[in-house]
């Protein structure tokens, strides 16, 4: 028997990296050739984002909000703020600092060192994931709706880690059977074993907040570890009109003494909490935000901070918060515009939809706005798997909207051009009349120029009468039921376990007393 | 020898054409017959591709480059086989019909045929059914596979197979038809044998047709 060495047991590998596709040679002989990447969204001016900016600075010096926290208030005062009982103002010299120090570009380190699991926050980078605290929840098994409980966090983490187009993860809802103050720790005891993607943690108050650390920083492996790899990043909520909430900034406090990454998110309903028109509630929406970025900015220079978060319309005729309403992309894309021109990642929203069931609207309202969040580059999207307005988290919609980002980020990565792309050479190979499939250069590209959808249905009219003529809906159904069955996310370290189980019986003591 | 056997299977389905003719020849000289080579190396790698593609873990130019691999080991099995008497998978006559130049399916399926192990002629496009006819009596096919893809040029299958039967050859062939507008319905009312809705099944088709 003489087989040669080199013919060693051949591995598959079925999908190989794309070879680079062209020599740099080829390139560096290029002079004054400008390329663009990816299909560009750009709706407002620099003059107009300059507008904006100088509004929300004025906002800031001559209006200001009302901070409930004696501890902020005093941290903000020292930092140059004006401050005159609750009411503090701005001076913008100190708005501009805070926005120089915070930076543009930082990552969210996945807790397992998966790199694929790393999120990369920075220019043209935009990232998806789903909301939290919904009251309600569509069972997996039933489809029905019912309250959110404590059962479901690990089938949303599960779900997340088992979706390619999914990147971070929220737990889609409001644990509602434990005790009422405990619902976010809980929630976060159940996301983390199940799911290596950086999650976002919700808290009610900063005694959440230090278990949820707690957990964090075991698996990171202490305190410097963490500050250097982050893998959660910590989400506040102030309130709309001009507050920054006792619970936003005590939160606050807690997570940029302790260098969690941080996002700072009002949630203004434009008629309602906000301006009517779409510049006055992102004017308003940005203070608040960065009354928030100011303080953090103050104790820990430098913390990486997202400004947000959820602006929208308030329904004319049903008072609701409209989640799949037009101008909620429009709000967000000149947010995000905002946010970008003056140096910040945002906290972007899309993926969600006010229909009560999985249908025709919840696809359109859900694709439409994920589509928009991925052409402006909203670099932490969130609310993905929002029905009802935010009353009901759905993993059906979840997954729905994972092949919905899936084809958007065909789409804005673009058509590449150069010697290679353009396939002269392989054009004149076949010629008239010839065929591209057995073409070296069509098998160098196909997996990489084209999208492969994972629920939309491309079968022949026989084939899908074959497979049991499926609805888009029956094949979501399928594939998320196939993910919890199958998923196996990387398990968290012993230690860490332990630490889990730690905190939860000690908010258990504390909430008993 | 099993080794070999093995690699030669992981090599099919890799699409390594350039390890195929060395390994195929390593084989017969360490006394592996021909045979063995095609049932235990070469098909058991295109039945995997089959598999796999089916289940949409592999995709069109992989399995036509893991069809061409077997076809390498095939140019030097082919006069083996034929010596030592080895029935072959079967033959395919392949053509797109008088009056219509698409010809990309009717391509796949020729693919597809060789990688399932028949030996394929395809003769071309815009086929009139006279020369039909005669490549049939010239190639002796078990499976006769014509394709259209215009509504207009469909009903020139049915014709052809009138001259077929005008000619006596029609009961010496396996009808197989396909191409966008065509259907089973369309199948059983033209007389054809029967029809496949893409390229893969249409490879399976044959081998139903030709009884393996």
């Amino acid at each position: 028997m003489k087989v040669k060495a080199k013919r060693r047991k051949l591995s598959l590998n079925l999908n190989p990296e794309p070879e680079p596709s062209i020599k740099e040679e080829v390139l560096s002989m290029r002079t004054n050739y400008r390329t663009n990447t990816g299909v560009r969204f750009e709706m407002l001016s620099q003059d107009q984002l300059q507008e904006l900016v100088d509004g929300v600075l004025h906002l800031l010096e001559y209006t200001g909000l009302d901070v409930y926290h004696d501890e902020g208030r005093e941290i903000l005062k020292d930092a140059g703020a004006w401050v005159d009982g609750l009411r503090v103002r701005l001076p913008s010299y100190l708005v501009r600092r805070s926005l120089d120090l915070a930076p543009r570009s930082f990552t969210i380190w996945a807790r397992d060192g998966n790199p694929e699991h790393d999120i990369h926050i920075g220019p043209g980078r935009a990232h998806f994931g789903p909301g939290p605290t919904c009251p309600n929840f569509i069972d997996v098994e039933t489809l029905e709706r019912r309250p959110y409980v404590k059962a479901d966090v690990p089938v949303v983490a599960k779900t997340v880690d088992g979706l390619p187009n999914i990147d971070f993860c929220e737990s889609l809802g409001t644990v509602n059977d434990v005790h009422h103050e405990l619902g976010a720790l809980y929630e976060f005891a159940g996301m983390f074993p199940n799911t290596s993607k950086p999650i976002v943690a919700w808290s009610y108050d900063r005694f959440d907040s230090a278990g949820i650390h707690e957990i964090a920083v075991s698996e990171a492996g202490g305190q410097g570890a963490f500050e250097r790899r982050p893998n959660y990043v910590h989400y506040c909520e102030p309130l709309s009109p001009l507050v920054s909430t006792f619970e936003a900034i005590d939160k606050l406090i807690f997570a940029a003494r302790h260098r969690v990454p941080l996002i700072f998110t009002p949630c203004p309903i434009a008629g309602g909490t906000a301006p009517v028109t779409a510049a006055g509630i992102i004017t308003q929406g940005a203070a608040e935000s960065w009354m928030g970025l100011t303080l953090a900015q103050a104790i820990q220079p430098g913390l990486p901070f997202f400004m947000g978060g959820v602006y929208s319309v308030m329904d004319m005729s049903s008072m609701i918060l409209a989640y799949g309403a037009p101008e909620l992309s429009l709000m967000m894309a000149g947010l995000t515009e905002l946010a970008h021109f003056a140096g910040l990642p945002l906290w972007q929203t899309g993926g969600c939809t006010d229909s009560k069931t999985f249908d025709e609207q919840a696809i359109i309202e859900g694709s439409l706005s994920a589509y928009l969040s991925a052409l402006t580059g909203g670099d932490l999207t969130h609310d993905v798997g929002y029905t009802e307005s935010a009353m009901t988290g759905s993993v059906f919609q979840l997954a729905a909207m994972d092949e919905s980002i899936g084809y958007s980020r065909r789409i804005t990565r673009g058509i590449e051009v150069n010697e290679d792309t353009l396939a002269v050479d392989a054009i004149h190979n076949v010629g008239p009349n010839g065929h591209y499939l057995r073409e070296e250069h069509t098998r160098r590209h196909y997996r990489t120029e084209f999208w492969y959808p994972k629920l939309c249905d491309r079968r022949n009219y026989e084939e899908w009468e074959m497979m049991g003529k499926t609805s888009f809906k029956e094949r979501t159904v399928a594939r998320v039921r196939d993910i919890l069955a199958t998923q196996q996310p990387s398990p968290i370290k012993p230690e860490t376990e332990a630490v889990i189980q730690k905190a939860l019986s000690e908010a258990e003591e504390r909430v008993k007393e | 020898m099993s080794e070999i056997l093995e690699q030669i299977s992981a090599v099919v389905i890799e699409g390594d054409l350039d390890e195929i003719k060395d390994l195929t020849e390593d084989a017969l000289d360490d006394d592996v017959s021909a045979e063995e080579i095609l049932n235990k190396g070469l098909m058991p790698g295109m039945d995997y591709v089959g598999v796999e593609f089916k289940a949409g873990n592999m995709f069109v130019p992989e399995v036509l480059r893991s069809a061409r691999t077997m076809q390498e080991s095939m140019d030097i099995l082919k006069p083996l086989l034929a010596e030592a008497g080895v029935q072959m998978m079967g033959k395919v006559l392949l053509g797109t019909v008088k009056g219509d130049l698409h010809d990309i399916g009717k391509n796949l399926v020729g693919m597809m045929c060789e990688g399932a192990g028949f030996e394929v002629n395809d003769i071309g496009k815009d086929i009139a059914p006279e020369a039909f006819v005669d490549a049939v009596k010239e190639y002796g096919p078990d499976v006769l596979g014509m394709s259209a893809l215009l509504t207009t040029t469909m009903r020139t299958m049915e014709s052809t197979i009138k001259v077929l039967e005008e000619a006596g050859v029609r009961d010496t062939v396996k009808v197989m038809i396909g191409g966008a507008p065509v259907t089973q319905a369309f199948s059983d009312q033209i007389g054809a044998d029967g029809y496949a809705s893409n390229a893969a099944a249409a490879a399976e088709l044959a081998k139903e047709f030709v009884g393996k």
